[in-house]
């Protein structure tokens, strides 16, 4: 009884999350996509000859992914751009003068809940591709074997890290088309730049998103010079608590 | 009780809010007057530690606001009538905020009907009319049941049933023995609703006193006020012939 703390206000962020209509079409867009993208491309490979592996399968059948980080990083961004946006802020703000604490809520619930979709979509990418290729001669990459369940699991991370990043590029521009126009670019514009190293692409281009998801955390074995999947998924969690620290930082003295 | 001490804001160059010392004292309506741009929404703003004071600072029962173990049963604020996501219900809104103070949610169905809300507590809140707006932005105020509130320009955009209502309302709440303050530029409205006035013009305290007092002397209330505030009046219009 002695104040509210994290508890009661990360209940407030729940609320919030699940009372607006964006958090739903985000999430049920992110499972379509992954689901859809899936599917195209096991049914892309039903005639392919030579026959595609497992791995070539479980691989491109995950690469819903591309499109599901734009749509779950604009869903972290949307918790803190939308109520600036509104003047919903002023309201939080005033029922929560602790504005720290409001941001480790929307982190927490919104990294919770996006991982959950980020998971359900990642295995809705893999169900699709494995269920298209039903009745061929096609292996499949049943997830009992750890090979396979890794990539999957670590898909959802991937997602929810990029949640997280949307947060804290939220909290920064405080502007919901500045900060989704900022994520695209963080997401997307470093894997064109790598070409730009030529030789010495590859030692960066293990520390670029998209790359990360594309060739080591989204596939049964890394490329050659990249980091196994689940260091790529532990580097993606750190840019998303330096984008949720630096958002806290500025949110402590901003007026609001 | 709200005391401000030499509370001050600076946007650049340009004083908002300067110096300005004032205790509101519970138990009577305070009406807080100023013309268009004096200052009152920043000092309102400074008030609930949503805008850091340059200079003074601003108590609640002798504490900051960032220190109030339970904010919003504390203090009840109004600020604007769009302090609230458009997409989200009436009903959510409120059960949201009391979320975060551990106010009960049979706290949210009482306040829903103090405003009158109750039948379009499911809709969604940007479909409201401004008088709606106002009336859940009342309600958030009501929300914690607090001993202090906090109202900028709450008659705006309400119908007249609606402006004898928050009249009424707030008269009720201070002979509860609540200290409430009332923002507004309207001096005929608060003439009716105040007992005591905080008249500030560019930031500046310009007189605290009763409204029997002001008026003395004048033939109009509306009369002394704005003799009071002419100096500090930064928009002016003329006669268009």
């Amino acid at each position: 009884m002695n104040g509210y703390g994290f508890r009661q206000v990360a209940r407030m962020e729940w609320v919030k999350l699940r009372s607006v209509r964006s958090t739903r079409w985000l999430a049920a867009g992110t499972v379509v996509a992954m689901a859809a993208t899936g599917a195209g491309v096991g049914l892309g490979y039903r005639w392919h000859t030579p026959v595609a592996t497992a791995a070539q399968i479980l691989n491109n059948s995950l690469s819903g992914a591309i499109l599901a980080q734009l749509l779950l990083g604009a869903l972290g961004a949307l918790t803190v751009t939308g109520e600036y946006g509104s003047g919903m802020i002023r309201s939080t703000f005033a029922a929560v003068p602790r504005r720290r604490t409001v941001l480790a809520a929307k982190a927490a619930v919104g990294g919770g809940v996006t991982l959950a979709v980020g998971l359900a979509g990642s295995l809705a990418g893999w169900l699709g591709g494995q269920l298209a290729i039903a009745g061929t001669a096609i292996p499949t990459a049943p997830l009992v074997d750890w090979t396979n369940l890794r990539p999957v699991l670590l898909t959802g991370v991937y997602l929810a890290a990029t949640a997280l990043i949307g947060v804290g590029v939220g909290a920064l521009v405080r502007h919901s088309g500045a900060a989704v126009g900022l994520l695209f670019a963080l997401l997307f514009v470093p894997s064109f730049a790598v070409g730009l190293f030529g030789e010495s692409g590859v030692a960066v281009g293990r520390f670029v998103p998209l790359l990360m998801l594309l060739n080591s955390i989204a596939v049964t074995s890394p490329m050659a010079g990249l980091f196994a999947g689940w260091v790529s998924a532990l580097v993606m969690c750190g840019y998303a608590a330096v984008a949720v620290l630096c958002g806290a930082v500025l949110l402590r003295h901003r007026d609001a | 009780m709200i005391e401000l001490r030499e509370l001050t804001k600076r946007y650049g160059d340009r004083v908002a809010v300067d110096r300005l010392n004032v205790r509101v004292q519970p138990g009577v309506v305070t009406g807080f007057l100023g013309p268009n741009g004096s200052g009152k929404s920043t000092t309102m703003r400074m008030i609930l530690g949503l805008d850091a004071p340059d200079h003074g600072e601003a108590l609640i029962g002798g504490v900051p606001y960032a220190d109030l173990s339970w904010p919003l049963r504390s203090v009840g604020a109004l600020l604007d009538a769009g302090a609230f996501h458009p997409g989200r219900s009436g009903h959510a809104h409120l059960t949201a905020l009391a979320a975060s103070n551990d106010i009960p949610a049979s706290r949210v169905e009482r306040v829903l009907r103090v405003v009158g809300l109750s039948d379009a507590a499911t809709r969604r809140a940007g479909t409201y009319s401004l008088g709606m707006r106002q009336r859940l932005g009342v309600a958030v105020a009501l929300l914690g049941d607090p001993g202090v509130l906090l109202l900028d320009e709450p008659v705006n955009g309400l119908d007249p049933e609606g402006i004898r209502w928050i009249r009424n309302l707030l008269r009720g709440l201070a002979a509860e023995g609540r200290t409430v303050l009332v923002s507004s530029h309207l001096i005929t409205e608060m003439a009716l609703t105040a007992d005591r006035l905080v008249v500030i013009g560019r930031g500046r305290l310009l007189a605290e006193t009763t409204v029997a007092e002001l008026a003395a002397g004048h033939d109009t209330l509306e009369d002394a006020f704005l003799r009071l505030t002419a100096p500090t009046t930064d928009h002016r219009g003329t006669e268009t012939s």
